[in-house]
């Protein structure tokens, strides 16, 4: 059942054609990716030139839903920008390519094209970013093109490393070896997590990472944030599952985290400081893959999942707050309280992003932590959960700043709807998880 | 014994006497490539006995270290052209007393007698060359020594008798990486250090002096002594890159077919002096802020395939 | 057939001595055309490597190199830079610092991958164990020259450098898939063209006040 993935390939590109009408087109059939993702479901688990097993269909589902919401919410933000960089259909079919490109680097059964997948994100997307056209914005569009192109450059020797190993760089043949303690293959894997590592957010190649969510318009950042990095990271997993090596994977996550947490307690841009609260789940997502434990690796796509939909949440709700306000300082708002909407959806999702309890993200980070401690990795604990309250406290200090303190002295006009749709459903991944696991046990 | 004496003697007296000649060579053919009439080959003898008959003055502020420093210079040079095969490939008298490591740091004792006499004169035009060459030489030394460390590493040993007779013996060692680079980056310092077109040009013109700046206070025979040392370097320079990197061959040790070195040395010159006489012709002077890019480049190719072909791997 | 490894290892050796032409120049323009010395070279190698081992995959390599690198990429890039001047020269650069620094810099990387791990490798293509010191020296040079210059232009051929040093890793190690190898090169062309969108509007990058912390 070749088809079922090739039609998720092929509709936004057949919505593409329509390109005079392609901000309807793009919308229909992002609702329609969503539809398939029952057959994908059904399809689960398939190995052929496509490999979908349960963590795939995670990961796809949650590139879907973020897609659809990034093109509803972009209806009204991208017509409203004053100096594009690109034009509105420009923007879209900019979009959909980002979107096939992700979904192929998560679909594709070979470590190859995986790499190809990764490597079309980024030229895709860059010019997305120049979508709010300003100095700023292209500088921070190169640095995201030049820093992640070199790092996933950096990846394709571990491509290279792993067909020489192997002689295929089928992904189900690969994983069905036995005989995979070679220092080549060990040596694919540490490079793989620098390369895909900067596209992840591995301190310290994740310097691109604040640029460009900070410049970005909102819905290409909360695409970039919610589900580019978790794409990344999944490609990183697909090879990680190679050969696990613990130590180096758990130990790059919490030098990431604790280096994300400090990064958070000083920023003074809100966007900025959502893009390193991004940084800070993706490493926690890492260290959770990298216990090689099962409880870990549902932990993380919990935590992946709810944290994409807060993260979506939080920047649409940023695009908001700087439509209305113009300014992107923290200091410079004051008085949110009054605008009832954005405030409820910003408290929702900036819950959502710290791991606050009835979230997913809560329960994602606690079978985390338990399956660190599991495999007796204590001095790593104490760190990640040092870190965790540290940007716990940094991000809702400053988003309470935001929505209690001061007077509102904007407009009325109230947000988009999206936003808080997004933080509900992030809610619902944790109740949802709790009723599951309560009928298990 | 005596032959060894004979031998010692022969080398010293040969580098002794014959390294102006190349200077006159050198000349003589530049000047007919640019269709001037152009001095006698012997022309160098002839400035030499012009100089050592004048008279010496001597400004009234220097010590007597302005005096005996031309004097030192040239001692030391006589001991590097016992030291190193620029004549004979076997070991002679003094040939002991240092191995290819000394002959790099003497060539730098030398030059630092010589400036220290320059210095004690205080002239400014003196003083301003000394500068000049100081600020460039920390790259020249540099390399000089690397230059020395690659030829080491390759033949496994610093004395330089060994390693001729190890690269005769092993001739596909010529062809190695470090090799190669190491004889491009020693033909770079060897032009930077006789003042060649490159670098500097003939002449007291202030813009491009730096070498001349050392002869500026002297005359006499103090300056002709000054000079003839500097033959002497450039031969010696000249026969450690010919007869240890380029051309290791040719060179016969038994005693009296030794002689037969007189016509092997000079075509080899004849060879190397045609090289340096294309570049010379056919290229412009870097401007004097260059020459730092210049030997840094000479640098990089004397180390970078030292580190990583024979250190890393 | 002894003789034609190493002609090869001679070129390869060539290849770090254009990175370092490359990094030291002033001239955009010339460091476009050092570039497009170096991917010859690596048609070269691999038209060479495509007689030995009587294979076409290197053949078709070596020609796409030539196509792709040699001719569009230079021509793409020399139309790209305009007249004037801070286009063409980039007056902060000194040369020995450049050298110097790109040295120390590579030694130093090179020294702490190649020496743990690259060195226990055998390739199979090259029967020479350290030949995969150059490749990994290129890929070194690419990243610092991104690292060290401010120029769109410089940068992106670092970027180039960078997938150079990635083909000619391939090539010395194993035959990889043509199909990989060629999406490789379509990068490159894309990332050129997405520069040349930007370096309309953008030609140097300096340090920003917005983008800190």
């Amino acid at each position: 059942m070749i088809i079922i993935p090739l039609i998720i390939l092929i509709i936004p590109l057949i919505a593409s054609i329509f390109y005079k009408n392609i901000k309807n087109s793009s919308a229909i059939g992002a609702i329609i990716e969503i539809f398939m993702l029952i057959p994908l479901y059904l399809l689960n688990p398939y190995r052929g030139f496509f490999y979908i097993d349960t963590v795939t269909f995670i990961f796809v589902l949650m590139v879907s839903s973020i897609y659809l919401l990034s093109v509803l919410y972009s209806r009204k933000y991208v017509r409203d920008i004053k100096n594009r960089g690109i034009s509105e259909n420009m923007y879209y079919l900019l979009m959909n390519f980002f979107y096939v490109a992700m979904e192929f680097a998560l679909m594709v059964n070979n470590y190859g094209f995986m790499w190809v997948g990764i490597e079309t994100t980024t030229i895709s997307s860059a010019l997305l970013l120049i979508t709010e056209k300003s100095d700023t914005s292209l500088e921070a569009t190169w640095r995201y093109i030049i820093i992640v192109s070199a790092g996933v450059t950096f990846a394709f020797i571990s491509v290279i490393l792993i067909y020489y190993s192997f002689g295929t760089l089928t992904v189900t043949t690969i994983l069905a070896e036995k005989i995979s303690n070679t220092l080549t293959v060990r040596l694919a894997v540490g490079i793989a997590l620098v390369g895909f590592g900067t596209k992840v957010g591995i301190f310290p190649v994740h310097t691109w990472l604040p640029d460009a969510h900070s410049e970005g318009p909102a819905p290409v950042s909360a695409m970039f944030s919610g589900v580019l990095l978790p794409t990344a990271l999944y490609v990183l997993y697909r090879i990680y599952e190679i050969f696990p090596m613990r130590m180096i994977f758990v130990w790059a996550g919490t030098v990431s985290v604790l280096f994300a947490a400090i990064f958070l307690s000083y920023q003074h841009n809100y966007k900025r400081m959502f893009a390193y609260s991004t940084m800070e789940n993706m490493n926690i997502a890492l260290i959770g893959m990298g216990t090689g434990t099962e409880i870990g690796l549902i932990g993380s796509l919990l935590l992946l999942l709810s944290h994409s939909f807060g993260k979506a949440g939080a920047f649409y709700t940023a695009g908001d707050i700087l439509h209305i306000s113009g300014t992107k300082e923290i200091n410079a708002i004051s008085g949110f309280i009054e605008n009832k909407r954005i405030s409820a959806s910003l408290l929702l999702s900036s819950f959502a992003v710290t791991g606050t309890p009835p979230y997913g993200t809560f329960f994602g980070e606690f079978l985390i932590l338990y399956s660190v401690l599991s495999i007796h990795f204590y001095a790593q604990f104490i760190i990640i959960v040092f870190s965790l309250f540290i940007a716990f406290v940094s991000i809702n200090l400053n988003v309470s700043r935001m929505i209690f303190r001061g007077k509102y002295e904007y407009n009325k006009s109230s947000g988009s709807i999206i936003s808080l749709i997004s933080g509900i459903i992030s809610i619902a991944t944790g109740i949802i998880f709790l009723v599951v696991i309560n009928a298990i046990l | 014994m005596l032959e060894l004496i004979v031998e010692t003697l022969s080398q010293y007296l040969f580098v002794v006497f014959v390294s102006p000649l190349f200077i006159g060579i050198f000349e003589r053919l530049k000047a007919n490539v640019e269709s001037r009439h152009g001095s006698s080959i012997f022309q160098p003898y002839y400035d030499l006995f012009k100089l050592l008959k004048k008279e010496t003055l001597i400004t009234e502020n220097s010590s007597k270290m302005f005096i005996i420093a031309p004097y030192a210079a040239f001692g030391v040079y006589s001991l590097i052209a016992l030291i190193i095969p620029v004549f004979m490939s076997k070991p002679i008298i003094f040939t002991a007393s240092g191995d290819f490591f000394a002959g790099a740091i003497l060539f730098s004792l030398a030059a630092f007698i010589k400036i220290a006499g320059t210095m004690d004169s205080g002239s400014n035009f003196s003083s301003m060359g000394v500068s000049r060459l100081l600020s460039f030489n920390f790259f020249s030394e540099g390399a000089l020594i690397t230059v020395f460390f690659a030829v080491a590493l390759i033949t496994g040993t610093d004395n330089p008798y060994a390693t001729n007779n190890y690269l005769i013996s092993h001739p596909l060692s010529n062809l190695s990486l470090v090799h190669l680079f190491a004889i491009f980056a020693f033909f770079m310092i060897f032009l930077y250090e006789t003042g060649k077109i490159p670098t500097q040009s003939e002449g007291k013109q202030e813009m491009g002096m730096i070498d001349s700046g050392i002869d500026y206070e002297y005359s006499g025979k103090l300056l002709g002594i000054n000079k003839w040392s500097s033959y002497m370097k450039q031969y010696l320079l000249g026969s450690v890159l010919l007869n240890v990197f380029l051309i290791p061959w040719g060179i016969t040790n038994t005693f009296p077919g030794f002689l037969l070195n007189i016509p092997v040395m000079v075509l080899k010159w004849l060879f190397l002096i045609f090289i340096v006489l294309i570049i010379d012709t056919s290229m412009a002077k870097l401007r004097l802020f260059k020459v730092i890019d210049y030997l840094a480049v000479a640098f990089i190719f004397s180390i970078l395939f030292l580190i990583l072909t024979e250190v890393i791997s | 057939m002894n003789i034609m490894y190493t002609i090869i290892y001679l070129i390869a050796a060539f290849l770090a001595i254009t990175g370092f032409h490359i990094q030291s120049e002033k001239y955009l323009r010339s460091m476009v055309l050092g570039l497009a010395i170096q991917s010859s070279m690596i048609a070269l190698i691999s038209f060479i490597f495509g007689i030995i081992l009587d294979s076409y995959t290197f053949i078709i390599l070596g020609i796409l190199v030539i196509f792709l690198r040699v001719i569009l990429v230079t021509y793409f890039l020399i139309n790209k830079i305009p007249r004037s001047l801070s286009y063409v020269y980039e007056s902060k650069v000194s040369t020995t610092y450049m050298l110097i620094l790109d040295f120390i810099f590579i030694i130093i990387s090179i020294f702490i991958v190649y020496s743990i791990s690259f060195i226990h490798i055998v390739t199979i293509t090259y029967p020479v164990k350290n030949i995969l010191l150059f490749p990994l020296l290129l890929f070194f040079q690419g990243l610092f020259l991104i690292a060290s210059r401010k120029r769109t232009i410089a940068q992106v051929l670092g970027y180039v450098e960078e997938e150079n040093s990635l083909i000619i890793l391939g090539v010395f190690l194993l035959p990889v898939p043509i199909i990989i190898e060629s999406s490789v090169f379509l990068d490159v062309l894309i990332l050129v063209v997405i520069f040349s969108v930007i370096s309309i509007e953008k030609n140097v990058h300096e340090k920003m006040e917005e983008l800190r912390g």
